[in-house]
């Protein structure tokens, strides 16, 4: 029996009584003529009335079951070989970067029989599909993993980490990593604490449009996270998107300070109360910050992660259950996002005096996003203090988060888990706040 | 003669109120607060395959620029949000319209991603979805097979471009649009105008078709004796359809033709080399290739085999295979083509032509293409020169043309592949209720041919002023104001369609255009305030000044005057022309009608002047002396 994936119910069943399978030519009989089309896979939530054929002019048309009197199979399908162009030739003696592949697909082709999309996985693939990688470095892709980017989980922010720690012995000029957006900005403030002080440049990309578009920013967000990690001058571990909604110049943020604001937008990063690291038009580097780290640091990778950690955004008549529930969660860490300064009510901050007499720390930001948190103006704020909850200041909360697991995966508790929490390791947090 | 066949596909706008994957309303925009700037990559198919016309696109380097408004665009047409679900109005004003022409509505309905790279939508493909399959009409006893029926986007409004970027407008970006692919017809271009203006005439039966300028647009398929198909893009003319019908058979019997030349030669493949010939050329004395060789330019001489005396052949009028090439390297950004044939022409010499053939080392036989331009753009159109010389013996390429003002047409790029169709994953699929398909049964409109005769007869109109009154959309002001008004119904129907058109003939703007003053024109004239004969000059006026109508026929001078009042101006005339009348008697009537014409023109009915005139006449005759 042949792919029939998708097909269920009665159509299903008409289907293989016809030995029909995705990828073959039917002919459809019908009460008002005859169809003949290609017939393609059926999506997930589809009923059992329908069979989906795509026709010679490539539209896909569903045809009602109740209409069709006969089906038959004209031809069998063949699966198409693929012969892409050959990739342009690279000059000699290139900068050598690691493309690391995560799950969010940075570089595909579209099956326009089926409608399928396949991502590029050889050095070749990418390089046909992005032909300007080639002037720019040698890529060696490689999938480390293949989910998606809400299914990113602290064991996988480990094994990226040693893939990298890993690729600095192996002569490998930067380490590009591509990864869904969605959670970007979680792997790249966890992956700056466990490789803090790495001598090469790190970068992330991902892409608010799929790549199997002709508009996707895939593919400009590529070349430049290849070209920075090739050629930047700084070390450390960024991210690199759109820096607007203009196919023209990517934005290079810290990898503790940058945060998704948009759920759609090509600009959705943004560097949240420090100035980007750098600005990468199509001629390179355009703009870099000062005090970046240089290249070629010594370093320590501590690669463990520790998920006792939770984030909880306090909102108006939150219950305390809520806190003794993250608790009982196995949290020996909460990272609470307050309102404005860092304030919580009085029912969730006597639950948080009891998870910290019991061993806990309480870690508090802000849900402004923007701004750094300061508990001593209000009676509230001085309360929590008292109480020794510790407020982390301008640390993103998710950062926050990040760093909260990778503290308790050095395995330091108590005061010197605190005093790791409160330092700045990787630029998460910093003395001083600036307009604009 | 070789049979031509033409396949019609009309676009046309629906009137829905918002656009077809988005809230934006449907409104064009004038001015663009915002602008961002794109580039589109072609997606590579599984086979590895990359669709031409996408290619030729891309190898042209320029990015697109995009403007958009608050009023008209939002952040899907920018391609920085997913589509909305598809407005179910716009679905089933598509579906009543595929009912209408007899065909068979999807149970569901597919939306699907055609990529086209030209920058016309940022996405870098059009959403469509086949809402209909099959149906056929009749047209004066041909019958006519629909194919598909689709409900697609449309394209962003171009604004202008130059060599860096094409603009754009996202206002038009996302309206909804019904294309109908029609079965190819015979090609006779009287014909295919004939099943346009039905098609078009139908479409506005339903009442669901947007009105105005570039709201309804015609590709063509047109393919000569079974050759190879080429597309004619966005005629917006109807009646630019039939000469665009008969300039494509002269161009495509001349390459057929010119095919034939060559397979009689025995050619399988005209052979090309190419060679820089800017040193040859330069200090030319030809004025034309002296200017071209300008400020740094490069020119490459392609010399191809058998082709001599072919490139300006005309065996058809006004098509020559070198117009051909010099299109092909204009759609590429290089304008200076200068061919052999034409050497002589353009100034020359035949000592510079044999220097040319000695560099790109040829025989007298080889016909020559002198390609000149900034060197980059050069570069890219030899090769594709050479490739389109080297095909000539297979005859008519595919490839996808623009219509000209004039009814001819240009070559754009290669026709798109197939592959390029695939599910717009972002959209679900749309099951159409039972529901919606009766209430589209309820909605059967009239056939318009029984509407317009239901016109005629009603009104007593002739076939021609109603069908005018049809395609004008204005049945139901005009009966509104036929009913109403003690005035002759064509009168009426005459001001609402042919008044319109001859002042847009005589410059006057149409946005000034307003249907209120229309009608109290026609008030005026049945409450007896102004003339018939007046109303052209008192909505002119009023049109042009922004005047009410009242306020125009005052400052023209052209109020009625009362019959008392006429009588009094006739009676002055009658009394100079004493003479006249008693020498000519009736036949006076002419000069002295004349003569009260010039006086009383638009200010009284002419027929009413007619006849107390000839009254006065009469009358002054049997006066005694
Ligand atoms: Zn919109």
């Amino acid at each position: 029996m042949g792919d029939l994936s998708g097909y269920k119910g009665a159509a299903l069943r008409l289907l293989e009584g016809a030995g029909a399978a995705v990828g073959d030519v039917l002919e459809v009989r019908t009460a008002w003529g005859a169809v003949t089309g290609t017939l393609v896979p059926r999506y997930l939530y589809g009923d059992g009335e329908h069979v989906v054929l795509k026709l010679k002019s490539g539209y896909n048309v569903g045809l009602s079951l109740e209409d069709i009197s006969e089906v038959r199979v004209s031809a069998k399908g063949e699966k198409p070989s693929f012969s892409p162009p050959p990739p342009p030739e690279s000059p000699e003696g290139l900068p050598r970067v690691l493309v690391i592949g995560t799950g969010g697909t940075i570089a595909s082709r579209i099956d326009y029989r089926t409608g399928a999309v396949r991502p590029a996985v050889t050095s070749d693939e990418l390089r046909s599909l992005v032909p300007e990688l080639s002037q720019v470095a040698r890529v060696d892709p490689e999938i480390m993993f293949d989910i998606m980017s809400e299914n990113i989980a602290p064991s996988h922010w480990t094994k990226l980490a040693r893939r990298v720690a890993r690729a600095v012995g192996e002569e490998v000029d930067g380490v590009v990593i591509t990864h869904g957006t969605d959670t970007l900005g979680y792997t790249a403030a966890a992956l700056s604490f466990a490789l803090a002080g790495v001598p090469i440049p790190v970068v992330l990309v991902g892409a608010q449009r799929s790549p199997d578009r002709p508009s996707s920013d895939a593919p400009l967000n590529l070349i430049a996270a290849v070209s920075v990690a090739a050629t930047a001058n700084f070390s450390g571990v960024y991210v690199a998107m759109h820096l607007n909604e203009s196919d023209d110049r990517i934005a290079i943020h810290r990898g503790t300070r940058v945060r998704k604001n948009h759920t759609s937008r090509r600009d959705a990063f943004e560097s949240v109360d420090v100035p980007l690291a750098a600005v990468w038009g199509r001629g390179g580097l355009e703009h870099v910050a000062e005090g970046l780290p240089p290249r070629g640091r010594e370093f320590e990778p501590s690669v463990r992660f520790d998920e006792g950690a939770a984030l909880l955004k306090f909102y108006p008549s939150m219950p305390g259950a809520l806190v003794r529930a993250a608790r009982r969660s196995g949290a020996k860490v909460i990272i609470m996002e307050g309102t404005g300064l860092g304030h919580v009510s009085e029912e969730v901050a006597k639950e948080l005096k009891s998870f910290i007499r019991s061993g806990g720390m309480a870690c508090m930001t802000s849900q402004c996003i923007r701004g750094r948190t300061d508990l001593s103006v209000y009676d509230t704020g001085r309360d929590l203090i008292h109480m020794g909850v510790l407020q982390l200041g301008d640390m993103l909360p998710e950062t926050a988060l990040a760093k909260a697991m990778w503290v308790l995966g050095t395995g330091a508790r108590g005061e010197k888990a605190r005093k790791l929490m409160a330092e700045d390791l990787a630029g998460e947090t910093t003395a001083r706040t600036f307009p604009g | 003669m070789e049979r031509l066949l033409v396949g019609l596909e009309l676009h046309q706008q629906l009137a829905s109120s918002t656009k077809l994957f988005c809230a934006c309303p449907t409104v064009k925009t004038e001015e663009f607060p915002g602008k961002f700037e794109r580039r589109l990559r072609p997606a590579q198919s599984e086979t590895g395959h990359l669709d031409p016309a996408a290619v030729f696109e891309f190898a042209k380097g320029r990015s697109n620029l995009y403007f958009w408004n608050p009023e008209s665009s939002c952040l899907v047409e920018a391609d920085e949000e997913p589509p909305h679900p598809l407005s179910r109005e716009a679905l089933r004003d598509s579906l009543l319209i595929a009912a209408t022409l007899g065909s068979h509505l999807m149970g569901e309905v597919h939306v699907m991603r055609k990529i086209v790279i030209d920058g016309s939508n940022t996405t870098g493909f059009q959403r469509t979805a086949v809402v209909g399959l099959g149906g056929s009409f009749d047209v004066d006893g041909v019958r006519v097979g629909v194919q598909t029926v689709t409900l697609e986007e449309d394209a962003a409004r171009i604004l202008g471009e130059d060599d860096a970027s094409r603009h754009w407008g996202l206002d038009r970006l996302g309206v909804p649009l019904v294309e109908i692919a029609l079965e190819p017809v015979d090609g006779d271009p009287d014909l295919v105008g004939r099943v346009a203006l039905h098609l078009g005439r139908v479409l506005r039966s339903t009442g669901k078709a947007a009105r105005g300028l570039g709201t309804i647009r015609q590709d063509m398929n047109v393919s000569l004796g079974g050759g190879k198909v080429v597309e004619v893009k966005g005629v917006q003319k109807l009646n630019l359809l039939p000469k665009v019908v008969e300039y494509e058979r002269r161009r495509q019997s001349m390459l057929r033709r010119v095919a034939e030349e060559l397979q009689g030669k025995g050619a399988r493949r005209v052979a090309c080399v190419h060679a820089d010939v800017t040193g040859v050329l330069r200090g030319s004395a030809s004025p034309v290739v002296s200017k071209l060789l300008s400020g740094g330019a490069k020119a490459v001489c392609i010399a191809a085999t058998g082709l001599g005396g072919l490139l300006g052949w005309e065996p058809e009028p006004g098509v020559r295979l070198g117009k051909e090439l010099a299109e092909v390297a204009r759609a590429n950004g290089v304008g200076g083509v200068i061919h052999s044939d034409e050497f002589e022409k353009q100034g020359i010499q035949p000592v510079e032509e044999a220097a040319i053939r000695r560099a790109v080392g040829c025989g007298s036989e080889d016909a020559l293409v002198i390609v000149a331009g900034r060197a980059d753009a050069v570069d890219r159109v030899v090769p594709l020169l050479a490739d389109r010389l080297g095909a000539c013996v297979d005859g008519v390429p595919a490839e996808t043309r623009a219509p000209t003002d004039g009814g001819e047409t240009r070559y754009m790029r290669p026709r798109a592949g197939s592959q390029r169709m695939y599910p717009e994953t972002d959209v679900p699929d749309i099951t159409v209720t039972e529901a919606e398909e009766a209430e589209i049964s309820r909605e059967a409109p009239e056939d318009w041919r029984s509407r317009v005769g239901r016109l005629e007869r009603e009104w007593s109109l002739s076939r021609d002023l109603a069908l005018k009154l049809y395609d004008a959309d204005e049945i139901e002001r005009f009966e509104e104001l036929a009913r109403r008004l003690e005035i002759e119904a064509s009168f009426i129907a005459s001001v609402f369609v042919d008044l319109p058109a001859r002042l847009s003939r005589e410059g006057v703007a149409e946005s000034g255009y307003s249907h209120s003053a229309l009608a109290q024109a026609l008030e005026a004239v049945a409450s007896g305030v102004v003339a018939k004969e007046a109303v052209p000059d008192v909505l002119k006026a009023a049109w042009e000044k922004g005047m009410t109508v009242e306020q125009a026929a005052g400052a023209l001078g052209l109020e009625r005057i009362d019959e008392v009042h006429l009588a009094g101006i006739l009676d002055g005339i009658v009394s100079r022309q004493a003479a006249l009348i008693r020498e000519k008697g009736d036949a006076a009537f002419s000069p002295l009608m004349g003569e009260a014409m010039k006086e009383l023109r638009g200010k009284a009915d002419g027929a009413l002047i007619a006849r107390l005139l000839r009254e006065k006449i009469a009358g002054f005759s049997r006066a005694p002396d």
